[in-house]
């Protein structure tokens, strides 16, 4: 099993600082967001030392409870301070970018340091349409004709046009290339049936995220099966998994900090309930090709709950559901103020989990 | 609606059936639409008109020509080569008074199509390949059988495609003895050779889910061609003008309008003026 830490970019929120989403910029603080990034290479540098495999960033915007509206950005700022572990973008938001940037942009990366980065391809959070005046509704069909024109930018070796349903370029040509042909270890992101068949269509991974043993394994049981019919079999590397973890010395505390944390659970985007709802009605979202609203403003559940060994099980038992290879994990709820807890659950995880699970 | 109106709504509707005698042949041609003369050639499952014929003729004078031996004609079997086929199809335009136009391939009409450019550069303007079967990868399967068996193969989405209509049996073995004999090697050397050579603007089109030639087949026009340009259609198969008949006509006639200028947007971004 390969491990991730989902790096947020730990903005130290003031408790009166507003909740709903969009938060307005004049509460922003220049010196907590210098301190923020700051942060970022301090504990990418400390799960490098732990052991980690990889670090995971996202793409959100106009909240300080992931303060990362450039993945590549934060991902080029990382990569110039650390020295073997990855750096995975998972990833950009597909369907509001401009994809022949999204592919030059990652083969620069690609190219700085080559073979540490891993890349995701994303659709979104449903929140995050409104930030670039994207309609819900075509999110789905812009992100899978996105993504084919990234991977094609990146392996195509003559300038060619695109005569797309919402993209239109007349000349691509990217420079550099990734330095791996046709694509850098590249994964689609998400639980629906449509990141799956693209993913398999195109033998990729899958990045799932945020839900049950059930549901994660009704998406990748999809997932295999569609690379089945393509011909070929993912293997656990192909399998990510981002999830939340409550972790402690034993079960009794990580039981207690979870019923804590269910008294109070604070979602990283709260939004307003006419929103969400008309959001809701137009983002139709699946799992596996089965339907089920969008997470709009929810509080985003936890996986793995326990002291070393009963994770050390539930990470067993995602192995065997879901077929799992790499977990892309939060020790800590985006925006919880401080991060001394997180960083000793950390360090617990590198001390009594991780040697643990490497044969799992 | 009237007959004659639902007549004309129906793709290819609109064109008019007419014959040249050219070569010992009677052949037949479908016209429709003002403007520059666009020769079409068709691909090796026959003379198929499809909603984008009809958009192309709202700016063009569209011909599309069925090449001798398809459809109802008699069976072609003194055609030897492709070559030979473009020099008749050259002789086919002296018959219909056309001195240069415009010239549209599909598939095997493709080759067609290039053969006819690269030997006689002065007639054509310029010149669009709908997924060319001119290079083709090794072994690969042609198209044929039941009518959903072929859709299968044309179109990327053939369930939101009409039914493709059945041929029959002889016909379609008339057809398939003729592109068999004149299809030519998957590389053609002499082919090749002449296209490095040919200044003519050209536009080489493929579908992103091309089942019958791979979209990765373009990348060898766009080296050979001196004045090529390679477009990839998303999400579309074989049979581009058929399944994507917008986008595939906005693009041929942006191309046939503004030759390499075409590579400059014209969209327009401003919102509130």
């Amino acid at each position: 099993m390969k491990v991730s830490f989902f790096e947020t970019g730990r903005y130290a929120v003031p408790p009166d600082l507003p909740r709903e989403w969009p938060v307005p910029p004049a509460a922003y603080d220049p010196v907590l967001g210098a301190q923020a990034f700051q942060g970022m290479v301090e504990r990418a540098r400390f799960v490098e030392k732990l052991g980690f495999d990889w670090i995971s960033l996202s793409e959100h915007h106009y909240s300080p409870r992931i303060l990362t509206p450039s993945p590549p950005l934060s991902a080029a700022f990382l990569a110039s301070q650390v020295d073997t572990i990855k750096i995975a973008l998972l990833g950009p938001i597909v369907p509001v970018s401009n994809p022949i940037r999204v592919a030059e942009e990652l083969a620069m990366l690609d190219t700085m340091r080559p073979g540490r980065f891993v890349f995701g391809l994303l659709r979104g959070t449903t929140n995050e349409y409104l930030s670039y005046d994207l309609n819900p509704k075509e999110a789905r069909e812009r992100t899978d004709e996105g993504m084919e024109l990234i991977l094609k930018a990146w392996s195509e070796p003559q300038p060619f046009g695109w005569q797309g349903r919402y993209f239109k370029f007349r000349t691509v040509s990217i420079w550099p290339r990734p330095q791996a042909q046709p694509y850098p270890t590249t994964y689609a992101l998400g639980v629906s049936a449509e990141a799956a068949d693209f993913a398999a269509r195109h033998r990729i991974g899958l990045g799932v995220s945020y839900g049950t043993v059930a549901l994660m394994a009704q998406s990748t049981g999809h997932y295999r099966r569609r690379c089945a019919e393509y011909g070929w079999g993912p293997g656990p590397d192909d399998i990510i998994w981002r999830a939340n973890m409550i972790l402690a010395e034993t079960d009794e505390a990580a039981d207690a900090a979870l019923a804590r944390r269910s008294a109070n659970s604070q979602a990283p985007f709260p939004i307003s309930q006419g929103l969400r709802n008309a959001l809701i009605e137009q983002d139709k979202r699946n799992v596996g090709g089965q339907q089920r609203p969008a997470n709009v403003g929810g509080v985003l559940p936890i996986s793995f709950c326990g002291g070393p060994d009963r994770i050390i099980e539930q990470i067993r038992r995602a192995r065997e559901e879901i077929g799992v290879g790499v977990l892309d994990l939060s020790l800590a709820d985006p925006g919880t103020g401080g991060t001394d807890a997180m960083m000793e659950s950390l360090d617990l995880f590198g001390r009594e989990v991780l040697p643990r699970i490497r044969e799992i | 609606m009237s007959d004659q109106q639902q007549q004309a709504a129906s793709p290819g509707g609109a064109f008019r059936e007419g014959f040249v005698e050219v070569d010992g042949f009677r052949i037949r041609y479908c016209e429709a639409g003002q403007g520059p003369p666009l020769v079409h050639l068709h691909g090796a499952g026959g003379l198929r008109l499809n909603a984008a014929h009809d958009l192309l003729a709202t700016r063009f004078g569209v011909i599309a020509v069925e090449m001798p031996g398809f459809g109802q004609s008699e069976e072609n079997t003194r055609t030897r080569t492709i070559a030979e086929l473009a020099m008749t199809i050259v002789k086919a335009a002296d018959a219909l008074g056309l001195d240069r136009f415009d010239l549209m391939g599909t598939s095997f009409g493709g080759k067609a199509a290039l053969w006819l450019a690269v030997t006689h550069p002065e007639r054509v303007r310029a010149l669009v390949l709908e997924a060319p079967a001119a290079i083709r990868p090794q072994n690969a399967a042609r198209v044929s059988g039941t009518p959903e068996q072929m859709a299968a193969r044309l179109y990327a989405h053939p369930e939101r495609m009409p039914p493709l209509p059945a041929t029959a049996p002889k016909v379609q073995a008339k057809q398939q003895r003729l592109v068999a004999r004149l299809r030519g090697p998957d590389r053609d050397a002499e082919l090749e050779t002449a296209m490095r050579q040919l200044d003519t603007p050209t536009l080489v089109l493929f579908g992103t889910l091309d089942r019958v030639i791979p979209s990765g087949m373009g990348r060898h026009y766009k080296e050979l061609l001196p004045n090529g340009h390679l477009v990839l259609v998303y999400d579309s198969g074989h049979a581009i003008g058929a399944e994507r008949p917008e986008a595939f006509a906005e693009i041929v006639t942006d191309f046939l309008e503004r030759h390499e200028a075409f590579l400059i947007s014209r969209a327009e971004t401003v919102i509130h003026p």
